[in-house]
């Protein structure tokens, strides 16, 4: 008997990292990896549910600047330039080891990856947001937007204004790209700050997500505790909490699936293990040893030995750790549908590129969890949040509590010693941003288009990307760079705009540079 | 609209103090999510690999302005327990104050007076208490420990003159932290008894205890081995003090007419256009026989040569 629902939500998010006046940009490999690991494995995974007729529900974040970075004929061109290179590597590959023990197989493996991954990319036009966007009309992919630039929102709450430009800009985007209104929002970093629920409704956004202890410590007490959605007070916005049981699984040291020693080790890449001469054209052209994806080893065990990776073994795990995650939500909701009378929403949200990625099997593991909930059992039902809101209209109305789903749940990831500094200068230039909106209403021409470039240079610098990296404390140098660039770039327009001397060449240099969300309208940032 | 009870969580506690220590466990539920989250910082972290230095060589040489020329003081929310403060004085101001003041100026303390405004309009003088932080005349920002979550607060910068008057030079914004623990309020259309939310509350950490899913999961029932013993799912790499690898690759080359046929090992080998050809192999322990055999165009002369190799690891 059908007994509760889950629904699943990958957040798939990347920074804005395009640098057309560089022939060859490290960071943006970010996005060519994840094309190759992550965003087309998961394509690869929904369209052979589709062609076998498995009825099936993921909730996903786009977040605009991965859509905009996925449509952007720049970086696509450099895509099929990077995965042509690994292809040609992976042939290689097969030949130099042909005499090594248990690794016959694996080359060729990768050599058929890199070859889906071009024919992928390739058969949807380059551009794998339109992928994603077939599996929303089809009704399997319920598609939801992020905040323009992932900015972190609670951080934002003196500036108001900027938290509506980064949802409004948001909402605009999504409609441009997927032809139709998004109705749900993942808020950057799951942070929410209570009040900001008002300006989802503002952008008619019916629902968002928090961390558990965002609905857990809500008030009044939330009666259903994480397992069905409320509704927040004063906007009426739905708000759906994270069950951290079944993120625990995929993700916790001592529970978690992916560090199973028949699954593939991250750490041993053979961009840092090969030969200096042999292995330099496929690393950065300055001999800085990158990540290439060809990874030959399994996880093993505690020690620094690794034996090959082995193909078969890491999928029957990946069939047994997908039967397990659904045995334990079975339990879970057949227990919490005695417990509480009705049906509970279990809802476990993972970053996208936790999938493939990081965990080379996730994507598998979806797949066969995605399946055997449609074939094996009738008690767990996947879900998405307008599908269980309009079977379950009527829900109690709390106020959520300020939280993130980051180190520690609130905000001492982006504000911290090595990050703090940034936010004097971000909200200076947010309360800039709003004089200028306001000084200059419905502009056109050479300053409607500065106004228009300062906002994009403001939103950019607000990525909490940067903030996490220097959070992080390593390899801090592009996320300062970043933010100081963009926050630059927002002080000269404004000057330039507020003394009326607008450099046209320079403002059309910067145009071509940070050329995110073509349609912005400054006048949102109010 | 529902009525507002005000219950504890487990046991009728005395202070809310003291329940809270009793309910469910703020510092193991703080643990938990902190591992957790840590590993969520990591696998985050590994979507932005190798952000290592990179050449920057038009990068923008300009900084930052330490200063923006206007008075402003704003305060955020960090955590239940933690504010953050950042101001900006003008130089004009501190003039002022200087010129007034005189002597006295010199001899005043730079103090952070904290407000509790919770629940009230705070006017100036309302507070329902407060407290100072003497900072330094360099600080242009700082974090507070508030030690008591879901309470709105306020605060100023100013001096504090030897006589004990304080004179307000900034006030910041209001803010309100979040409590640290269920609320104490509930509403009466959806009520839920004590023992049943503490037992949902569990269950929506993941802390197992109360959960089934989570038990069985302990109990191994059809957990793998690997991930009882599993390494990390960080997969930080164990530190290692001293290491060495070595490996052994071998390069086969050779030539032959343009437009000959080869094979290596029974495997054809595209041809340069001189007729040149390099292969490269991963050399393991053991003998390798290497037979290249090439054909010519017209398939009417072949030769055969075969390197024999051996690799020996002590």
């Amino acid at each position: 008997m059908h007994k509760g629902y889950l629904c699943l939500v990958l957040h798939g998010h990347l920074p804005f990292v395009r640098h057309p006046e560089y022939e060859d940009f490290l960071e943006e490999d970010w996005l060519y990896e994840a094309i190759t690991e992550t965003y087309v494995p998961l394509i690869a995974v929904f369209e052979r549910l589709v062609a076998d007729r498995v009825d099936f529900r993921i909730t996903m974040t786009l977040s605009p600047t991965l859509i905009s970075m996925l449509s952007d004929q720049l970086l696509q061109e450099r895509y099929l330039k990077h995965i042509n290179k690994l292809i040609e590597l992976a042939h290689k590959e097969k030949e130099r080891t042909r005499w090594q023990p248990g690794f016959q197989d694996l080359p060729s493996m990768y050599l058929n990856e890199f070859l889906s991954a071009r024919d992928t990319f390739l058969r949807y036009s380059c551009n794998l947001a339109l992928a994603f966007k077939k599996f929303q009309d089809l009704g399997k992919l319920e598609i939801i937007t992020c905040g323009a630039t992932h900015g972190y929102l609670p951080l934002m709450d003196t500036c108001k204004e900027s938290v509506r430009a980064q949802v409004k800009v948001a909402v605009s985007h999504y409609e441009s790209i997927f032809e139709r209104k998004p109705r749900g929002i993942w808020l950057p970093e799951c942070g929410y700050h209570p009040g900001h629920d008002t300006i989802l409704k503002e952008a008619r956004l019916s629902y968002f997500f928090t961390d558990s202890h965002g609905v857990l410590h809500g008030n009044p007490r939330p009666k259903y505790g994480v397992f069905a959605p409320v509704y927040c007070k004063g906007s009426g916005v739905a708000c759906l909490a994270r069950d951290l049981e079944s993120s625990k699984q995929v993700w916790s040291s001592i529970e978690g699936y992916p560090g199973d020693y028949s699954y593939r080790e991250f750490y041993r890449d053979i961009g840092f293990d090969l030969e200096y001469d042999y292995i330099k054209p496929y690393i950065h052209p300055d001999g800085i040893r990158i990540n290439t994806g060809i990874k030959y080893f399994r996880i093993t065990g505690t020690g620094n030995h690794k034996e090959p990776y082995i193909p078969r073994l890491a999928r029957d795990k990946a069939a047994e750790h997908a039967g397990n995650f659904i045995f334990n939500r079975q339990k879970q909701a057949g227990y919490l549908y005695d417990f509480l009378g009705k049906k509970p929403v279990i809802v476990s949200p993972y970053d996208a590129e936790l999938f493939g990625h990081w965990w080379y099997e996730g994507p598998l593991w979806l797949e066969f969890l995605i399946r055997k909930i449609h074939f094996d059992q009738d008690e767990l039902k996947l879900i998405t949040v307008p599908e269980y809101l309009s079977e379950n209209p009527r829900n109690q109305v709390i106020t959520p509590s300020m939280s993130s789903w980051g180190w520690k749940g609130y905000s001492e990831m982006w504000l911290q010693g090595p990050n703090d500094w940034i936010y004097r200068h971000l909200h200076n230039a947010s309360n800039k941003m709003t004089e200028l909106a306001k000084t200059y209403p419905r502009v056109n021409g050479l300053t409607g288009r500065a106004l228009n470039q300062a906002l994009r240079e403001l939103l950019l610098a607000q990525s909490s990307d940067w903030a996490f990296i220097l959070g992080t404390g390593t390899h801090t140098d592009y996320a300062i760079r970043r933010t100081k660039d963009h926050l630059l770039r927002f002080s000269r327009l404004y000057d330039e705009i507020k003394q009326g001397s607008i450099d046209e060449g320079r403002l059309s240099e910067i145009e071509y540079k940070d050329n995110i969300f073509p349609g912005i309208d400054y006048s949102v940032h109010q | 609209m529902a009525k507002i009870k005000r219950v504890s969580l487990k046991s009728k506690a005395k202070s809310k103090k003291a329940s809270r220590k009793k309910t469910i466990p703020a510092r193991k539920l703080e643990e938990k999510k902190d591992v957790l989250s840590r590993q969520e910082v990591a696998i985050e972290a590994g979507k932005f690999s190798h952000a290592k230095s990179m050449a920057m060589q038009d990068y923008s040489k300009e900084t930052l302005p330490s200063e923006y020329g206007r008075e402003t003081m704003v305060l955020a929310v960090r955590d239940p327990w933690w504010l953050y403060t950042y101001w900006e004085v003008k130089g004009s101001t501190w003039d002022k104050h200087k010129s007034e003041l005189k002597e006295e100026f010199y001899k005043a303390k730079r103090i952070l007076r904290v407000y509790d405004v919770s629940n009230i309009v705070f006017n100036g003088l309302n507070a329902n208490r407060f407290f100072d932080i003497q900072v330094r005349e360099d600080a242009s920002s700082w974090y507070i420990d508030i030690g008591s979550p879901g309470r709105s607060w306020c605060v100023d910068l100013g001096i504090l003159l030897s006589k004990g008057r304080f004179i307000t030079i900034l006030r910041s914004n209001i803010v309100e932290t979040p409590i640290d623990g269920p609320s104490w309020i509930t509403d009466e259309e959806w009520m839920i008894p004590d023992d049943m939310f503490a037992r949902l509350y569990g269950m929506g950490f993941g802390l197992g205890r109360s959960s089934p899913a989570g038990g069985v999961w302990r109990k191994g029932v059809i957990s793998s081995p690997g991930i009882a013993s599993m390494a990390s799912p960080t997969k930080k790499q164990l530190p290692r003090s001293f290491w060495l690898e070595v490996n052994c690759e071998l390069i086969v080359y050779g030539a032959t007419e343009p437009g000959a046929k080869v094979t290596v090992q029974e495997k054809p080998v595209s041809l340069r256009h001189d007729g040149t050809f390099t292969l490269r192999f991963a050399l393991p322990d053991g003998k390798q026989v290497i037979p290249v055999k090439a054909v010519s165009r017209d398939k009417l002369e072949k030769k055969t040569i075969t390197p024999v190799v051996n690799r020996e690891t002590k």
